[in-house]
C-alpha cells in the first residue's frame, strides 16, 4: 500500500520530452530514498479550466499519478522541487488512506426523527438548556418593586 | 338449467367439506402437538435498505471522476445533498471530499458538469428528494 499519491499535470509536449520529464520526476523521488509503487497515466486531455503556470497559459495537460512510498519529510522537499519544474503545471499530494470497514447506516438515517439517535441526543441536550419560551427573569432583590429606572 | 346444476354441485362440495373438517378436528384432539403455534421469524420483516455505493461496495476515488460527476448538478456543478443522492452519511462525506479533490487536481470542472458525462445514467432524481428541499 503506497503512502502518498502525487497527482501531477504535465504540460503538452512531444513524447520524447515527456519521457525525459517523467524520468526527471521519478529520479527526484529515488534520490530522496523513495520507492515508486505505481505510475498511472490518465492520458492527455483538455483541462476543465485554463491554468497559468510559469508564465504560460495551459488549456491541455498530461495527467499522471505517481504512487510513492517516501519519508514524510522528503514530501515537502519534492513539492518544492516540482514547483520549480517548468514542465509541471500543477501538483497535488494526497495521503492514501486504508479502506475502513463500515456498515451502511442508511436504514437508521431514514427512520422518523424521534427514533433517530442523533435527534434523541439533541433532545437530551435541549433538556439541560434554559427554555427561552417559559423562562422568566427573577430580580432576587427582596423588594416588591424595581428600584431603578426602567 | 346449467346454473342449477352448478349450484347443486357447490352444495355437495360444501357438504363434503364440512364432513372432512369435522373428521380432522377429531384427529387433532388425539395429537395436540401438531397444531401448537410454531416460533418463526417475522415473515413480514422488511429487508434492510442500503445506499447504492454500499450495496455495490464502491469506495469513491478522486481519479474516478466519471462516477463522481454523477453526484454533480449539470446546471451549476454543485454537489447534490444527502437528501437527493440517498447515500449514507459516511459515503456522502467521502463523495464530497473526493469531488473537491478531483476539482482541485483539474480532473473535474467546478461550475458545470463535463459535457461527455451528461448522458450518463441517473442514480437519483433531484426532483424527488427523500426529504423536502428547503427551496
Amino acid at each position: 500500500m503506497p503512502a502518498y499519491e502525487f497527482a501531477l499535470m504535465l504540460r503538452a509536449m512531444p513524447k520524447p520530452e515527456l519521457k525525459t520529464a517523467l524520468k526527471r520526476i521519478s529520479h527526484a523521488i529515488f534520490d530522496r530514498g523513495g520507492i515508486i509503487r505505481n505510475i498511472e497515466n490518465l492520458g492527455f486531455r483538455s483541462m476543465p479550466y485554463k491554468t497559468s503556470a510559469h508564465g504560460l497559459v495551459h488549456r491541455e495537460a498530461n495527467y499522471v499519478v505517481f504512487k510513492v512510498d517516501t519519508a514524510a519529510l522528503s514530501v515537502t522537499d519534492l513539492k518544492e522541487e516540482y514547483s520549480r519544474d517548468v514542465d509541471i503545471i500543477r501538483q497535488r499530494v494526497f495521503r492514501v488512506q486504508d479502506d475502513f470497514e463500515h456498515s451502511c447506516t442508511l436504514e437508521e438515517e431514514l427512520l422518523p426523527p424521534a427514533y433517530r439517535e442523533e435527534v434523541q441526543k439533541m433532545i437530551e441536550i435541549g433538556k439541560t438548556q434554559v427554555n427561552r419560551f417559559t423562562y422568566k427573569f427573577k430580580y432576587n432583590s427582596g423588594l416588591d418593586y424595581y428600584p431603578f429606572q426602567k | 338449467m346449467s346454473l342449477l346444476r352448478t349450484f347443486l354441485k357447490r352444495q355437495i362440495f360444501a357438504n363434503t367439506h364440512r364432513v372432512t373438517v369435522s373428521t380432522t378436528r377429531f384427529a387433532s384432539e388425539l395429537k395436540p402437538d401438531e397444531d401448537a403455534p410454531v416460533e418463526i421469524e417475522n415473515p413480514f420483516k422488511k429487508e434492510r435498505r442500503e445506499c447504492i455505493l454500499c450495496k455495490l461496495n464502491i469506495t469513491p476515488d478522486y481519479k474516478n471522476y466519471r462516477l463522481l460527476s454523477q453526484f454533480q448538478s449539470p446546471y451549476t456543478g454543485r454537489i447534490y445533498g444527502r437528501h437527493i443522492t440517498g447515500l449514507c452519511k459516511s459515503k456522502q462525506e467521502k463523495v464530497e471530499t473526493e469531488i473537491k479533490k478531483a476539482q482541485n487536481c483539474g480532473y473535474m470542472p467546478y461550475y458545470y458538469k463535463d459535457k461527455a458525462f451528461l448522458k450518463d445514467p441517473k442514480l437519483f432524481d433531484p426532483e424527488n428528494p427523500i426529504r423536502s428541499h428547503r427551496f
